[in-house]
């Protein structure tokens, strides 16, 4: 079998020649097919990444009842701290936020004079361990004898999570069919250089060449378009990619993109991997359904 | 070597090739398989190296019965039988030395051997001088050569000839003749279906005659009409 893997490869290269044209449409299909299929990669995980940060960075405030002393507010701090879930509680006093408060309108007019007594409440910003407690903890504080309210956008984490849930089923029916759409193009491609070398597969099989004999110049023929198709997505969507984070954290440099570079090049080689596949069965497939109709 | 039993071959659209064939082609003989065209010579040729399978009856080869051989056991049965056809059937992009590899190629054997192999049986058929031409450069004759080559490249005890003249002059069909019978005196069976009756009567062989499918007459020493 050895002896005969250089024919096999010369053979592929031979063919992938002479397939000219038809080898170029089959290198661009995959290309482009795996190109969108990274891009919605990429976009779910971003998506996911920008869904998790923010819930993390999201915490509930718990005001309590106006006329509650410090004394008492720093029982409920102690009570909070211990309920499970929670990560951590910062207490602001009513005095504190009044100086906040009137600092942040300072010098504009004299609160002071408007507003006799301090009209706000104890608060407590709680973080919580990870964002699928927020509600639960916010019952739980809700209910506390003391507390007036508990404010938090549960409800906006809830729509982002529903958001990405849609993309990644969206987006995996559709890498699903552009995989399929790939593959049948990708056979029929292979198989138009196979029915132009019919008479060569009569010919093969006449003076006894063995099925994967023959089969195995075309599944190789297969990996070198995989292989090139997927090639060029990976390059294009790492180019892409690069440029469009580098924008976007100029314009918008809150928003917490993917960098990590282990996950990004595991995503490269998915599509490059993919590409391969791709051309195996691609070729593997071809040739199996003209040898089919040999002798 | 050859033993056809009660051989019966239909084709699926109805049409009947072969009725009752009884034949049997010992080692290293010489056959003239003859009849005009439709008798059945070539689907004849086609069950011995399994191209087709009868609708009944027994085609034993090298004392196998080929027409129940399992699909994967066909191409070592083929490596024993050599095949030369009337449109040569060359690979026409590859030079007359990788035509005559290719056959070698497939059975996986070793560089050394191939290119040792090819030069032997192109030798044998007097092609040495055109080794590196393309199929396209070369006469009728010369194609049929190299075709002869590539089919006898792998030592096979057994060569059928399907028309192998049915393109070529009187003058190049004899020289071809004449090299099938160095080859038969070289301990291969040959079979050469033909309806060449010149060459039939002129090499004084055993002659089957087929009609209509059926086998009407085996003559030691035949001509092509009694």
């Amino acid at each position: 079998m050895f002896s005969s893997l250089e024919f096999f490869i010369v053979e592929a290269f031979r063919s992938i020649r002479r397939g000219g044209l038809m080898t170029s449409v089959a290198v661009v299909t995959i290309a482009v097919s795996l190109t969108i299929f990274g891009t919605f990669l990429l976009l779910v995980l971003n998506l996911g990444n920008i869904v998790s940060v923010v819930s993390s960075r999201m915490d509930l405030t718990a005001y309590t009842q106006k006329d509650l002393s410090l004394d008492e507010a720093a029982a409920i701090q102690l009570k909070l701290s211990r309920l499970p879930g929670v990560e951590k509680v910062e207490f602001t006093s009513k005095t504190e936020a009044w100086n906040k408060f009137k600092g942040d309108f300072g010098g504009k007019f004299a609160l002071d004079e408007v507003i006799r007594e301090n009209p706000l409440p104890h608060t407590f910003a709680v973080q919580v361990r990870t964002p699928d407690q927020l509600t639960q903890v916010a019952r739980t504080i809700s209910n506390l004898a003391d507390i007036d309210e508990v404010r938090y956008s549960g409800q906006l984490i809830k729509q982002m999570q529903t958001l990405v849930g849609a993309v990644r089923l969206g987006g995996l029916s559709l890498v699903i069919l552009l995989s399929l759409a790939t593959l049948l193009i990708v056979v029929n491609t292979i198989r138009l250089t196979v029915l132009a070398r019919e008479t060569d597969l009569y010919i093969m099989k006449l003076v006894g060449a063995t099925n994967s004999f023959v089969k195995w110049p075309f599944i190789i023929e297969g990996v070198i378009i995989g292989l090139l198709g997927g090639g060029v997505a990976c390059l294009v969507l790492k180019v892409s990619y690069e440029s469009t984070v580098l924008r976007l954290t100029q314009a918008l440099p809150f928003l917490p993109l993917v960098g990590d570079t282990f996950l990004l090049t595991a995503i490269y080689a998915v599509t490059v991997i993919g590409g391969m596949a791709l051309g195996i069965m691609g070729g593997y497939i071809s040739v199996s359904r003209a040898l089919k109709n040999e002798v | 070597m050859i033993e056809l039993t009660n051989v019966f071959k239909t084709y699926s659209s109805g049409i009947e090739s072969l009725y009752d064939i009884n034949l049997h082609i010992g080692k290293e003989e010489f056959v003239f398989l003859v009849g005009s065209s439709g008798a059945g010579k070539t689907t004849l040729l086609k069950l011995v190296y399994r191209e087709e399978r009868p609708t009944s009856g027994k085609v034993v080869v090298d004392r196998v019965n080929v027409a129940e051989l399992d699909a994967s056991q066909i191409p070592f049965l083929r490596r024993n039988i050599g095949v030369v056809f009337q449109d040569f059937k060359l690979l026409a992009k590859r030079t007359v030395f990788e035509n005559v590899a290719f056959a070698l190629r497939v059975t996986g054997a070793p560089r050394s051997t191939i290119r040792r192999k090819a030069m032997q049986a192109l030798e044998l058929v007097g092609m040495l001088r055109r080794v590196n031409s393309f199929p396209h450069e070369l006469s009728g004759g010369e194609k049929q050569r190299v075709c002869i080559a590539r089919a006898i490249v792998n030592n096979p005890p057994i060569l059928l000839a399907d028309e192998p003249t049915g393109n070529l002059d009187p003058a190049t069909s004899w020289d071809i003749l004449q090299l099938l019978d160095k080859i038969n005196k070289r301990n291969t069976t040959v079979v050469v279906a033909t309806h060449n009756k010149s060459i039939v009567d002129e090499m004084k062989k055993r002659v089957v005659v087929l009609e209509n499918g059926r086998l009407v007459r085996d003559q030691q020493l035949g001509m092509y009409h009694v």
